[in-house]
């Protein structure tokens, strides 16, 4: 059965990286050949160490390990690609393949993904967290694990004085019928780093409808990422069974969004789950794209200069573009920012993992998000908040970095 | 070949050590080109080596003649017949992080840059300023000059424009010794001594290593658009291009592709297609004024409908010429990801052979029960025929290489060559001979003796 399990993977890997011309298009967009131009560090690099294991030209050491880790999953090269090779699913399909035959993924990921898959455990670590921030001793904790919130209500006592526009309540616009049960998925990273902003995700989901608090599990995003298949399926599964009586569910994290929009696709094969797994991926909305489905208008216009660095899983992973931004556009001075959708370093715990690459990729949006002038950098995915917050200290308080619910 | 560690230590006392790879991971990641040469086993070097500077180039070429060690020197490796594959180990020479722009010299209309700027930011920096330079090989956004000029690189602009060496009026080149010479200059008339600009360029890596590219630059065209043209023929799509041609009318480009070409960059794109289709025709004209572009335009859709187009499409917008565009330069990868390996050809023939050649092609095709995509320049007579196959099956591996051998046969009867742009590597060494002639081979074994005695620069191309 592992044995199998193991030559699909590497038959998976094949099927994908075989596609690779080798051309090297990608190595123009690959953010972190960008901070690192050797070949191994592109896309190219990475889906031919992949397809050279999968013919039995490298052996599975640390070192092709380390090199298929060292990518941001963030399908820049995908979009460019002229044959569309999804290095993305290649390399997690290749770290399964390498974790498997090493015993199970590391040590890191294997505690990073326990403590994920226990509902209890993230919540005790969200108080935790919470509790550092309120003393402010996160300052002490490394890599910005545990970012500084800037709250909405620091936000409208800087920017909604006298200069805001009038508020306005979107109450009665929202086209939703009152049958439509909406369902809020609570990410372990907004659970986390950013609670005060998934209150103000929760408020305005109340001003358009009654959203149902559900006691969800982690999306399984870092499990699948690092080679915890088996842990992503089993989570899968219990959020499946837990939002089988709402009709939309909500995220407020591009990567849980996107994630829980996937998994379908990773119960294709199974009778048993097929259905439900379809049915489940089918009702799963990133917040700006229920928002503009419902006709929500921000609660107030400021008077602030915005700019939106848009998740990889938002805009690559979900097709989803315009609708931040013409949230964004209603609720303040919009600017868009050049290459607003590149990664930024984050992805996951790959920040934590290789901090000099991720430092370097994060260095270049900094630059980009002072060459507009923007006040406040806006997002919607915690990891990428986080390394928003960490870009905001390091310019100085040129610009702040906001969650989008808290700002519209 | 090992190199020893005390040679390393030189090197990267030269480069600095974080400019000097040697892991396995990491010369493997050095091993491949964009050419159907095998991914494994791997052609790994034994170390890469990332020079900044001439000095430093210079620097490492005298150990490696004073060691004997192979050098293949390398660009973005994007090439299609593994120029840049070190064959024979040694050191891999990465030219990529020279990306110096080191003079734009606007009196002249001259630029001279480094080997590693990316073709594509060269064209940029240029069009900035209203100047341009215009050889476009499919690939420009992404490989190096150094690397387009060491093969000659064609592009799509050839017919109105030329190839790479048309704009090449000077070299920096290391030679196999470390010494550094410079030819040519910015002289236009220029008689003194062989013509050794135009000999380095399109050398394949074998003679030099090219650092500096003196370029001349050629006013940008004020307006340009894009015409897409859909023909239920070959025959017709080809005759559509010679009567331009013969009307007085050059277009910058002239890019034909046949039906399973087609089909395969569909497979990406949000593309729909008349099933008569047959050929399809992509054509970039250029002017000094609307006017001029607009007339232009007029007279080809003339022609076209003459020779029964089933459909004319002229760009509105610079985005749609630049989608139309989009579909030619990623035609390549997508017709290479349609099938397990791809054998993809670079045969070059005389403009009015190119229909005639196609049938050949499709002859050899139906002969051998192969899939053959064709796609090409037509302006400019330069085909590339691509057979789609899998080539770990052994009888199918069989009839490709006859196929192949056949291909370049026809291609040489026609009075073609065996390549327009991609240069000889390693891919199309067994069929030098027949198209040079025992002699001329061994004309160009003479020069590489000359300037290359030990044969350690990029060992095993050509021939």
């Amino acid at each position: 059965m592992k044995e199998n399990e193991q030559e699909d993977l590497l038959k998976e890997v094949h099927r994908i990286v075989s596609q690779c011309d080798r051309c090297g298009s990608c190595r123009l967009v690959c953010p972190l050949f960008g901070v690192k131009d050797i070949e191994s560090a592109s896309a190219r690099g990475k889906n031919n160490i992949a397809r050279a294991l999968a013919m039995g030209g490298l052996q599975p050491t640390p070192e092709v390990t380390a090199a298929v880790d060292f990518c941001l999953l963030c399908r820049a090269c995908v979009e460019t690609c002229p044959s569309k090779v999804k290095t993305d699913e290649a390399m997690i399909a290749v770290r399964q393949h390498l974790a498997n035959h090493q015993g199970g993924t590391s040590v890191k990921y294997k505690l990073l993904g326990t403590m994920l898959k226990n509902r209890s455990l993230v919540k005790l670590v969200a108080g935790a967290m919470g509790v550092m921030r309120k003393v402010g001793i996160q300052r002490f904790v490394p890599r910005g694990m545990i970012p500084a919130e800037y709250t909405r209500q620091q936000f409208l006592s800087a920017f909604a004085g006298p200069a805001a526009l009038g508020a306005t309540s979107a109450m009665s616009s929202a086209p939703v019928t009152v049958q439509t049960k909406v369902a809020y998925f609570y990410g372990c990273g907004m659970r986390m780093m950013f609670p005060d902003a998934a209150a103000d995700t929760l408020a305005i989901l109340r001003s358009l409808t009654q959203p149902q608090l559900v006691d969800n599990v982690c999306c399984g995003l870092p499990h699948l990422a690092h080679g915890l298949r088996e842990d992503f399926l089993k989570l899968a599964k219990e959020n499946i069974r837990l939002y089988e009586e709402a009709d939309v569910i909500v995220s407020d994290c591009a990567s849980c969004s996107s994630t829980l929009k996937h998994i379908a696709g990773y119960f294709a094969a199974d009778p048993q789950w097929q259905e439900r797994a379809l049915k489940f991926s089918q009702k799963v909305m990133d917040l700006t794209e229920y928002l503009v489905k419902a006709g929500y208008q921000p609660r107030q216009r400021v008077n602030a200069k915005m700019t939106f660095h848009e998740p990889c899983h938002l805009g690559r992973g979900q097709g989803i573009k315009k609708q931040p931004r013409e949230l964004l556009k209603a609720a303040g001075d919009f600017v868009e920012m050049a290459g607003a959708d590149t990664c930024c370093g984050g992805a996951g715990s790959f920040h934590m993992d290789y901090p000099a690459a991720s430092d370097g990729v994060l260095a270049k949006k900094q630059a980009s998000i002072e060459k507009t002038n923007a006040q406040i950098v806006v997002t919607e995915c915690p990891i990428c908040l986080s390394q928003m917050v960490k870009a905001a200290e390091k310019s100085g308080g040129k610009f702040r970095a906001m969650h989008i619910s808290q700002v519209i | 070949m090992m190199i020893a560690n005390e040679i390393k230590e030189k090197i990267r006392a030269i480069v600095g050590p974080e400019n000097v790879l040697d892991s396995d991971i990491d010369c493997f990641g050095y091993s491949y080109d964009s050419s159907f040469v095998p991914l494994v086993p791997a052609n790994k070097p034994d170390i890469v080596v990332r020079p900044l500077t001439t000095e430093q180039v210079a620097a490492v070429m005298a150990i490696a003649h004073a060691n004997g060690i192979a050098v293949t020197p390398r660009g973005a490796s994007s090439g299609r017949t593994g120029g840049s594959i070190p064959l024979a180990g040694g050191i891999s020479l990465a030219l990529d992080r020279m990306t110096r722009i080191v003079e734009l010299d606007e009196e002249n209309m001259m630029i001279t840059v480094e080997a590693g700027v990316l073709t594509g930011d060269l064209y940029n920096f240029c069009a900035a300023r209203g100047l341009f330079y215009p050889p476009d090989p499919a690939s420009y956004k992404y490989s190096t000059i150094g690397g387009n000029v060491a093969e000659n690189a064609g592009g799509m602009r050839a017919v109105k424009y030329g190839v790479t060496n048309n704009y090449v009026m000077g070299l920096e080149v290391v030679l196999a010794d470390g010494s550094i010479i410079n030819t040519g200059g910015k002289a236009i008339k220029n008689v003194t001594g062989y013509n050794l600009t135009q000999l380095f360029t399109g050398s394949e890596g074998t003679l030099g290593i090219i650092t500096k590219v003196l370029l001349r630059l050629i006013p940008m065209p004020k307006v340009r658009n894009t015409l897409q043209l859909m023909f239920g023929s070959l025959d017709e799509a080809c005759a559509t291009i010679h009567k331009m041609l013969q009307s007085g009318i050059v277009p910058a480009s002239a890019e034909l592709m046949d039906k399973i070409s087609l089909q395969a960059v569909a497979r990406h794109r949000k593309m729909e297609i008349d099933p008569a289709t047959e050929a399809c025709v992509i054509t970039e004209i250029d002017a000094d004024n609307p006017e001029g572009l607009e007339n232009q335009a007029k007279q080809i859709e003339v022609i076209a409908q003459s020779f029964g187009a089933l459909a004319i499409r002229i760009a509105q917008s610079a985005q749609e010429a630049e989608d139309i565009w989009a579909i030619r330069r990623g035609l390549s990868s997508a017709v290479g990801a349609m099938a397990p390996d791809r054998l993809g050809e670079d045969i070059s023939v005389p403009r009015n052979a190119f229909p005639e050649m196609v049938r050949r092609i499709r002859k050899i095709a139906e002969k051998y029960n192969l899939t053959i995509a064709v796609y090409g320049h037509a302006g400019d007579g330069n085909l590339h025929p691509s057979v789609l196959c899998d080539l770990s099956n052994s009888d199918q591996a069989d009839r490709v290489h006859k196929a192949v051998h056949e291909i370049f046969a026809e291609a040489l009867a026609v009075g073609g060559t065996l390549s327009g742009e991609h240069g000889i590597g390693i891919t199309k060494r067994p069929y030098i001979a027949s198209a040079l002639g025992e002699a001329g081979v061994n004309t160009l074994k003479m020069i590489k003796q000359a300037l290359d005695p030990q044969g350690i620069l990029n060992p095993g191309k050509i021939w």
